[in-house]
């Protein structure tokens, strides 16, 4: 039971960090790039853009569809 | 007849290449302002209004049946067409990204990734069960699932201006 309390904090702990990461990138004259920033940046080459909306709609498929 | 009184074709006013085939790919042809301009607020409130409606529709389907299928590859089609054929006014991708402050994220994302990656290896057992299985019953409800297709559609719109 204490192993599956540490797996979840873990996951909450890790989401947590993501939108922590957001916030501190939305600061004036951060380093860190926004999600949406480093996400455009991968984009930027056809295949990087591919995978990423191929990831999305797995994404949706993984969570909705099944 | 000489060549000198062949009459001259007159001189045609210099023609842009064609829309469709513009940039090598095929291109609707460019929208002609509307007589009656609609408020913007507006066309955002209606289709604000039809993504809630399909999130709902969608939340409804039962799992692993055809129109489950279906609710997630309609959203993935209209926006590959819409990205394709009239792709929206894109935010521009930074020119270069520093590196230290993107493996902050790297860090992040990849530790999500390997937890979820070792519960899943493992079967996903009630000792260390995988981000899906903590999501599952929070799906069961049909707002929270509706919820959640709409977060995805807002997404998927928003990596097509990327």
């Amino acid at each position: 039971m204490v192993t599956r309390v540490i797996t979840i904090i873990g996951f909450a702990a890790l989401i947590l960090a993501l939108f922590v990461l957001e916030f501190l990138a939305r600061r004036k004259d951060s380093r860190i790039p926004t999600l949406g920033e480093w996400l455009g940046y991968v984009m930027r080459p056809k295949a990087g853009r591919l995978l990423i909306l191929l990831g999305w709609l797995w994404l949706g498929w993984h969570y909705f569809s099944r | 007849m000489a060549a000198d009184d062949v009459p001259l074709w007159p001189d045609l006013p210099p023609q842009e290449p064609s829309r469709r085939w513009r940039l090598g790919r095929l291109a609707l042809p460019p929208r002609r302002p509307s007589r009656r301009p609609v408020n913007p607020a507006l066309r955002k409130a209606v289709a604000g209004a039809v993504l809630i409606a399909y999130s709902w529709f969608a939340a409804g389907a039962v799992p692993f049946s055809r129109n489950a299928l279906l609710i997630v590859l309609l959203p993935g089609a209209a926006l590959a067409v819409i990205a394709c054929l009239r792709p929206p006014k894109r935010i521009p991708p930074p020119d270069r990204l520093d590196l230290a402050g993107f493996s902050y994220w790297a860090v992040a994302v990849g530790a999500l990734f390997e937890w979820e990656a070792s519960a899943f290896k493992d079967g996903a057992p009630r000792w260390h069960p995988a981000l899906t299985t903590l999501i599952d019953p929070a799906l069961g409800s049909r707002p929270l699932k509706a919820a959640g297709i709409l977060i995805w559609l807002f997404a998927g719109w928003a990596l097509v201006r990327r």
